[in-house]
């Protein structure tokens, strides 16, 4: 589904950042070894969202092209947000870093798409993908170890 | 996507708000329809001359102790104002798109643009501050001192039931008057709203009133001699016509804003990749229904693979527009506001291609509607080429999804055209060029300008500006010129011998 309007794009980063959380609260219960780096992740989603919802609110106005700012394919970024019965720990920190992986590509490229429109929106979501980024090298830093 | 949550619930009942109370009005009642759907979402009073009498006797009794409330007292009101704004942003935005038609995006950037000219008149104590003169001789001073005048009376339009009254209320009431807001009758639940949080913001009763009508509430605060001045925003012969000489007749100051037919300059060195996403919004924003719309884009030069380009360009990209119900949230363009506005939009669209315009996107049929609405206040996006700058739908104000296209070859040809049009609201030029750019901005008579900005619409601490058929009279709405509209200087000569 392509999404074009600032109002579904958002409703989107929303939602990844919400399956996003359950992941990692999922992965929390299910590895010890990774119970609190993950419960950060979760939380930090929540800030993510948040920041998001806050950057929309505050720059959104009749005059920029809220409803023409994004051309958001919504399939290039669909993530496995379950973790599967009996998945080793290894492969959970593999799907983290897919997941990761899907949701940096889908802030840059929104940000890209909405830089000249959007004003703070694509600042943010740059700085949630850089963020994310700092993510996807503790999980395989997580993952060397292992 | 999920439809998002209606807000308004059944049918609502509006009352006009005089004095600080939720009054019933004596007037007949009218249905206020969803254009979305067809369903009655209120019933609204038109009322009567004893209801605007009453509302100006309440703001008159009012405003001697408002205006002695201190600036930073009442800006505390305003705060607590925005505050409750904020809190509600979700609700006041829906409230306007089950209203109005419009989609999400654009009712949440009307609420945050509402919202910015509140946040601007609690700075109240300092935009109001005068000026002095120590000695102008020997032992005498000067001083002037900005000193509010009483009740004014705010005539809202249907295009944006919550922004435009508040490009004048909050500036109004942070100077010490008292005001009456009339909203249109086809959308006058985002005032009722506003009132409701003025209420609870604990603004005194009779400060800000709100006083639901039509003909008879508007020659009521005309010819009241206790309403010191009127703003006013709607159609240029309304405001040409009745509110501008009717001030003038009993000495009332005035704004008075009224319609545009803008043009969109395109120079063959512009992005287009910026481009048209900025003409979407501005042609077809709005479902066209606002004074900021491009109506008219003047394509610069002869560049036959640019222009065909350029063309192709917004046609693709208009025929993509996802119509239907604004509560959609992958909805870019929702209905007009009613049926008759359509049909005068067709009319216009008719007249366009009799006096030669070529059609080459047909918003009358060429669209489809997602989800399962009657077509009665939709239309596509319209695109029309071959436009000459002496017919119906360049000279006058469609105020519709409508593009016309004018070819020119020189931005000299570009720039003429758009001053010698009657209106000169906004006027905007695309291009790469800083020397095209300042020459544009330099030369067009327009009141708000656009550099590669498809609605130049000002932010609440400038003017929202407009000349000649756009705009009668001296002061506009928004900003430090709010502030000296609703003030009068006066001066002040002191000697102590």
């Amino acid at each position: 589904m392509q999404l074009n309007t600032s109002a579904s794009v958002m409703s989107f980063a929303k939602q990844l950042e919400a399956d996003s959380s359950g992941f990692y609260q999922e992965m929390a219960q299910r590895y010890p070894e990774a119970a609190a780096l993950s419960l950060a992740f979760a939380r930090e989603n929540g800030k993510y969202a948040t920041m998001i919802e806050r950057a929309y609110y505050g720059v959104i106005t009749d005059a920029i092209e809220g409803c023409f700012a994004f051309t958001v394919e919504t399939d290039k970024y669909v993530i496995e947000k379950q973790l599967a019965k009996g998945l080793g720990y290894a492969d959970a920190l593999n799907q983290a870093v897919n997941m990761e992986q899907k949701l940096i590509s889908f802030y840059t490229d929104a940000a890209e798409q909405s830089k000249a429109f959007m004003a703070d929106v694509p600042r943010t979501f740059l700085i949630v993908a850089k963020k994310r980024k700092d993510r996807e090298d503790k999980l395989r830093a997580l993952l060397k170890e292992k | 996507m999920a439809i998002l949550e209606e807000p308004v619930k059944g049918i609502v009942e509006v009352k006009n708000y005089i004095d600080g109370e939720w009054v019933d009005s004596q007037g007949e009642i009218q249905d206020v329809v969803n254009p979305i759907n067809g369903k009655v979402i209120a019933r609204v009073p038109i009322s009567t001359k004893e209801e605007i009498d009453a509302a100006v006797e309440a703001a008159k009794a009012a405003f001697p102790d408002w205006r002695r409330t201190p600036p930073v007292a009442r800006a505390r009101c305003l705060f607590r104002l925005k505050e409750l704004l904020e809190t509600n942003f979700e609700e006041l935005s829906r409230v306007q798109t089950q209203e109005h038609g419009k989609t999400i995006d654009e009712s949440r950037g009307e609420t945050r643009r509402g919202i910015e000219n509140v946040e601007v008149a609690c700075g109240i104590p300092t935009l109001m501050q005068g000026y002095n003169s120590e000695d102008i001789a020997s032992g005498i001073d000067e001083y002037l001192i900005p000193t509010p005048l009483g009740v004014f009376g705010i005539i809202g339009p249907f295009n944006f039931p919550f922004m435009i009254p508040l490009w004048s209320a909050p500036y109004a009431v942070a100077t010490g008057n008292c005001v009456i807001i009339k909203p249109s009758s086809e959308v006058p639940l985002s005032q009722m709203k506003i009132a409701e949080l003025v209420d609870e913001a604990g603004f005194p009763p009779g400060v800000w009133n709100v006083v639901n009508g039509g003909r008879t509430v508007v020659n009521g605060m005309l010819d009241h001699p206790d309403i010191e001045g009127i703003t006013f925003v709607g159609s240029t012969p309304t405001a040409k016509n009745v509110i501008y000489p009717r001030c003038g007749a009993t000495g009332k100051r005035v704004i008075a804003q009224g319609g545009a037919s803008n043009f969109m300059v395109i120079m063959p060195d512009c992005s287009l990749r910026a481009t048209i996403p900025a003409l979407m919004t501005s042609f077809f924003g709005n479902a066209g229904q606002r004074c900021l719309a491009g109506q008219n884009t003047v394509v610069v030069g002869d560049d036959d693979r640019f222009y065909s380009e350029f063309v192709k360009g917004v046609v693709d990209t208009a025929k993509r527009i996802v119509i239907g119900n604004g509560l959609d949230e992958e909805v870019q363009m929702g209905p007009v506001r009613d049926a008759d506005k359509k049909k005068k939009i067709l009319s216009y669209i008719s007249d366009g291609i009799k006096a030669g315009a070529k059609l080459i996107l047909d918003g009358r049929s060429d669209f489809k509607i997602k989800g399962d609405y009657p077509d009665t206040c939709f239309l596509g996006p319209t695109i029309m080429e071959k436009v000459e700058p002496r017919m119906k739908i360049v000279t006058e104000e469609i105020f519709g999804p409508t593009m016309g296209i004018i070819r020119v070859k020189t931005l000299d040809e570009a720039i003429e055209i758009c001053n010698a049009n009657p209106f000169h609201n906004a006027d905007a030029v695309f291009t790469s060029n800083g020397r095209t750019a300042r020459e544009f901005k330099y030369r067009v008579n327009s009141g708000n300008v656009g550099i590669n900005v498809g609605i130049v619409a000002p932010m609440a601490f400038f003017p929202f500006s407009g000349i000649r058929d756009s705009f009668f009279g001296i002061l506009h709405t928004q900003g430090k010129e709010a502030v000296r509209f609703f003030t009068e200087s006066k001066v002040v000569i002191e000697r102590w011998p």
